[in-house]
């Protein structure tokens, strides 16, 4: 009886000890669950913090900067979303812009490819790794070469 | 700031006047145990909400990160000295839910009303055509500009004025040890959980135009965007933490 009693106390002294080191507000019952969501967090809050910093970096870089300007890079997105090469980013937009007024830079062009129905499928072609200084290079490269053409007289 | 009292260093609430913690070269009248606690407090905070301003920002964040974590550390500091400072689960919820809410606010209103700046066409298109076609497809169409993909607006709209201001102001409630503020943070991430369940639905109901033709599609959005799980994980705490730290 006395040893019963003697574990018992003992057992509560070791349930003491471990509540003890518990962080306030955590019970012994959920004590594991919040110590995998603290590390759950931890990882989040590190993951946000390396998208927010290195997105931009890494998306600039993909397409094409520093070989093609920031709006080298819009005009040729744009060119490729719209599936025309006579777009160019205009910068600086005029003010205000939408929403506050003005149509939006995309109004009025209907060259962009699409299956159209109830989903819409985009033609667009996928993207590579700094493909678009490619396409740049390619038509600025045609485009002198047709200057040229038109330069020279024929024979 | 409605911090608990605690026992030195065993993590008990406390009632006064035997909260007060018993150092080695004798006890310290409660008041000052409790103006030391405050001060250990507020300067973890100055540290942790530099940080996390700095991350909000996104391309500073990187430079956030040391600030937050030199802040955490105060906090554990001070608590393992007998300070009746704020829980680390509490402080971790309350600010990544802070960041969480701050960059998607800031993502999703400079899509509505920078969406003709330089920087955000260069940034948002060539994300959308990395990992979300909803940002590139036909993006600056539409008479308010910004990301064209059915349903996206209104997503937009609903979190600008709704959800993460409500989160916002629930977590610096719930950063104050206030019983609104956790009751308010378990229904404002419960709204998290309708956001990410009607988001992700409508991406899959319209998954030509989000993933069609991009760079890395469904698994580049999902490795982008568990980031923003917070609430998964905020809820499972907020049901279970012991709610008598909070008070009114």
């Amino acid at each position: 009886m006395n040893t019963a009693t003697g574990d018992q106390n003992k057992s509560s002294t070791q349930d003491d000890s471990a509540a003890a080191d518990l962080p306030l507000g955590t019970t012994k019952q959920w004590a594991r669950m919040h110590k995998w969501l603290r590390r759950g967090i931890i990882v989040c809050l590190v993951g946000l913090v390396l998208e927010g910093s290195f997105t931009l970096p890494f998306l600039a870089i993909w397409y094409g900067y520093p070989t093609l300007s920031f709006h080298d890079i819009c005009s040729e997105l744009m060119k490729v979303r719209y599936n025309n090469e006579s777009l160019e980013c205009q910068h600086p937009y005029p003010f205000p812009g939408p929403p506050l007024g003005g149509a939006p830079e995309g109004a009025g062009v209907n060259t962009a490819k699409d299956q159209w129905g109830i989903q819409p499928v985009p033609q667009y072609p996928r993207l590579g790794f700094r493909e678009l200084v490619r396409i740049h290079d390619q038509r600025i490269a045609r485009q002198k070469a047709a200057e040229h053409n038109t330069r020279v007289p024929h024979p | 700031m409605n911090l608990p009292l605690r026992r030195s260093g065993n993590g008990k609430t406390a009632t006064l006047p035997t909260a007060a913690p018993v150092p080695r070269d004798g006890p310290i009248p409660v008041e000052d145990q409790i103006e030391q606690s405050r001060l250990a407090q507020r300067r973890a905070d100055k540290w942790l909400i530099a940080g996390t301003i700095l991350m909000g920002a996104c391309a500073p964040g990187i430079f956030g990160l040391p600030m937050f974590l030199y802040g955490l550390t105060l906090l554990r500091r001070a608590s393992k000295a007998g300070l009746s400072v704020r829980p680390v689960m509490v402080t971790l919820i309350g600010y990544l839910v802070i960041l969480d809410a701050g960059l998607n606010l800031q993502g999703w209103i400079l899509d509505m009303i920078g969406n003709h700046t330089l920087i955000y066409r260069v940034l948002y298109t060539a994300i959308g055509n990395v990992m979300d076609g909803g940002y590139f497809w036909h993006y600056n169409q539409l008479w308010i500009g910004g990301a064209g993909a059915p349903g996206e607006k209104s997503w937009e709209w609903a979190c600008i004025l709704v959800v993460f201001p409500m989160r916002i102001a629930a977590s610096i409630a719930f950063l104050q040890m206030k019983r609104w503020g956790h009751q308010w943070l378990i229904v404002t991430c419960w709204f998290g959980v309708v956001i990410w369940v009607g988001y992700v639905m409508n991406m899959t109901e319209y998954a030509d135009i989000r993933f069609g033709g991009i760079v890395f599609p469904v698994l580049g959005w999902w490795v982008f965007d568990i980031m923003y799980i917070t609430p998964f994980l905020a809820i499972p705490y907020l049901h279970t933490v012991n709610r008598e730290i909070f008070s009114d």
